[in-house]
């Protein structure tokens, strides 16, 4: 068996449609056959609840919406040592998380971490699905997501 | 002359509040709380499965997920008369245990010492003093002097890489703050060792529940089979497992927590005679012993108290029409009926009207709308909930457990009963249940297993999961106490669908605005009177509210559009 080396976090709230697209992306990863040493989680609402996936990966690529100014759909990857790396609008559970983050830089514990962040317009619109921009975007922010989850299994490709 | 201070946000955490308040002569003289978000769960149920509702409600919230999946399960129960196996009964406890003692171990280090503890005046503290004063406290182990020089030299290197952390944002320096820096070192330290300790406990409700976040609940039981020696699922190890995380759990407790909030509550004494409030206290009881069918079996009892009078504990009954009641005079809802009727949660309308002041504004008009939040009542009283209203029914019930833990706080801290009312009393309060809640996981753990050995493995009763077997018509009521108060979910089931669905949360009940007769709900009447030295540093605000551990997260939903909040005076 190997060890877990890479964990591919979604996090955001469905019940907010767009919000939750880093749930969406874990759900449709789900049925795809994943390289040996990748999992998935859904991360939903929680912030401090992650923490012990946070110690227990290397490298984690965490995916969730932001309100910010680009065109919605926008992906970004940003790597955040710290807490202040975080988008200032992201989501729900954005406190509890920067708080985690911030914790875990204290106690020296922070993963190799790979945030992206898909851009969306309006999460006051309270609905389960995701609006049609996102949807169309999402495919592309999964091979991205692949792609990295690929390439830090193997680093020397 | 008056002036108006704006603090918002206010949480550090989950959830969007506003605090107005009004401030004549270094004091509080009215204030006015604002839910600044709404989520309008209930339109996104109507019409689903109600045996799926638990999914959807537990993402109401990143913290007290597993609280609102339970109280939907239970409404679905209650509509249907399902009772559950005593295993499942137990598992539920169990899980409600962890939950609790995990949010209130959360909340004091990571949401409200800060409003305590000057970290900056940590650095220069003496780990020799600080050890010596760590050991004099508890047999923690984690109290040598190389343990506490260690943590300095990390949080000054820290602070010097320019990465502030959780130093970046407080009034460190201002005076109210009052602990020598051997015990803000102490605070720091633990600070880090709760949010180690918090990984461990949450891995109870992904035992139980199949994973975390978000764990696996069932109409009719729970969604996880027991069998001691059965491999694939929960077994004699898995259960050693659990039985270890929660002695674990309740060391810390014992401990750490408990013993620093005994260190730092002498120097803050005076906060026993603020923030009380409203002195009307709300619990819907919860943890059944036996069946949560039988109310009298609940180790946290239900029941009101009115007027500070702990000689009286009225009861409370959830279906009666008249009893608890939402009003939206201040709120920004329609009712058809009107802005003066109040209306049961089964006969609950969630119809949106904002009428606020287009952001960015300075203020929100006081006199009409200014809340997302409806004003739920008791027989028209505004109530407090959460872990003081639970411990004062309990106290006042005269359960024994509560009269030793409460006793013995409140003679090492030499006050009287009457510093309970108050915002040093809710903090306490908070400590208090988390000792007995500790020793009731146990006691549970015990009732489980021997159940279990008893040969009873049922976990789920499945009789009425068939959605042909119900009733065309029904409606339910399931509660539980989350970690901050009293929370219940009212359903009604029509044609097997979701006919109408009202959750009414602790948040709604503490935070809420004003009601039809001008009554304040319990954060408005806590922050009434408090002092504020420094109107550019109002901690005094946040040490009020957030010792009513504040989450607005499942109350409101979030709208958090860079920009749009006014920060009059900028919070943490």
């Amino acid at each position: 068996m190997n060890e877990p080396r890479v964990l591919i976090l979604g996090i955001g709230n469905y019940l907010m449609g767009d919000e939750g697209l880093g749930v969406h992306l874990i759900n449709s990863l789900s049925s795809a056959s994943l390289p040996d040493g990748v999992d998935l989680l859904d991360g939903g609402t929680a912030g401090f609840q992650l923490m012990e996936y946070l110690e227990r990966y290397p490298k984690v690529i965490m995916i969730d919406a932001t309100l910010d100014a680009h065109p919605v759909g926008t992906i970004r990857l940003i790597k955040p040592k710290y807490a202040a790396d975080f988008p200032k609008a992201m989501s729900t559970h954005e406190i509890g998380l920067k708080d985690l983050v911030e914790g875990l830089a204290l106690l020296g514990r922070m993963p190799e971490l790979y945030l992206y962040v898909m851009s969306v317009a309006d999460i006051a619109n309270l609905h389960v699905g995701l609006s049609p921009e996102v949807e169309r975007a999402l495919p592309v922010l999964r091979d991205q997501v692949m792609l990295k989850a690929r390439e830090l299994l193997n680093p020397a490709h | 002359m008056a002036q108006r201070i704006v603090v918002d946000p206010i949480t550090r955490i989950e959830g969007h509040l506003r605090i107005e308040a009004e401030i004549k002569d270094g004091k509080i003289t009215e204030a006015y709380s604002s839910g600044t978000m709404v989520r309008l769960i209930e339109e996104i149920l109507k019409g689903r499965d109600p045996r799926d509702a638990w999914a959807f409600v537990g993402r109401v919230c990143g913290v007290c997920t597993t609280v609102h999946s339970m109280a939907s399960i239970r409404s679905v129960e209650d509509a249907l008369g399902i009772v559950i196996p005593p295993n499942a009964e137990m598992v539920r406890n169990i899980m409600f245990c962890a939950q609790n003692i995990h949010d209130h171990v959360v909340h004091f280090y990571h949401l409200h010492a800060l409003d305590w503890v000057d970290v900056v005046s940590a650095l220069k503290a003496d780990p020799k003093k600080t050890s010596e004063i760590a050991q004099s406290i508890s047999n923690w182990p984690k109290s040598s002097p190389g343990y506490f020089s260690d943590l300095q030299k990390r949080l000054t290197k820290f602070v010097e890489s320019g990465q502030l952390g959780i130093f970046a944002n407080g009034y460190w320096g201002h005076p109210a703050y009052k602990l020598p820096p051997e015990i803000n070192l102490i605070g720091v330290a633990h600070y880090l060792e709760a949010l180690e300790w918090q990984k461990e406990i949450v891995k109870v409700h992904a035992i139980f529940g199949g994973k975390n976040p978000h764990p696996n609940f069932l109409v009719g039981g729970m969604a996880c089979s027991i069998s001691l020696d059965d491999s694939s699922g929960i077994n004699a190890e898995r259960l050693a497992y659990v039985q270890q995380l929660l002695k674990q759990a309740k060391d810390f407790v014992e401990q750490v927590y408990i013993p620093d909030l005994l260190a730092v509550a002498p120097y803050y004494l005076d906060w026993g005679a603020i923030g009380g409030g409203l002195g009307n206290y709300l619990a819907y009881g919860d943890l059944p012993t036996t069946a949560y069918t039988d109310i009298s079996s609940y180790k946290f009892p239900a029941g009101a108290i009115l007027n500070k009078d702990l000689s009286k504990v009225h009861e409370v009954n959830l279906r009666d029409e008249s009893e608890i009641q939402e009003f939206v005079k201040h709120s920004w809802y329609d009712y058809a009926g009107g802005d003066d009727t109040g209306l049961h949660p089964w006969k609950g309308e969630t119809k949106l009207n904002y009428t606020g002041p287009k952001p960015p504004f300075d203020h929100l008009n006081v006199e009409e709308k200014y809340s997302y939040l409806k004003t739920p009542r008791w027989k028209g009283n505004a109530m407090e909930v959460g872990p003081l209203a639970r411990v004062l029914v309990g106290y006042a019930s005269g359960k024994s457990e509560y009269k030793e833990v409460v006793d013995s706080v409140l003679k090492k801290l030499n006050v009287p009963a009457a510093a309970l009312f108050s915002t040093l009393g809710r903090t306490a309060a908070r400590g208090i249940e988390s000792i007995l809640v500790a020793q009731w996981a146990l006691e549970f753990y015990d009732q489980l297993i021997a159940n279990i050995k008893n040969g009873d493995t049922r976990m789920a009763n499945t009789e009425k999961f068939k959605p042909e077997s119900w009733p065309a018509a029904a409606q339910g009521v399931g509660h539980t106490e989350a970690p901050r108060g009293a929370l219940a979910h009212w359903i009604v089931i029509k044609d097997q669908k979701i006919a109408n669905y009202q959750l009414v949360v602790p948040s709604t009940w503490n935070a809420s605005p004003r009601d039809v007769n001008g009554q304040s709900s319990a954060y408005e009447a806590a922050l009434k009177d408090t002092p504020v030295a420094d109107i550019n540093q109002p901690v005094e605000i946040l040490r009020t509210v957030h010792s009513f551990d504040p989450c607005l997260a499942c109350a409101v939903h979030l709208y958090d559009e860079e920009g749009k909040h006014v920060s009059k005076v900028k919070v943490l």
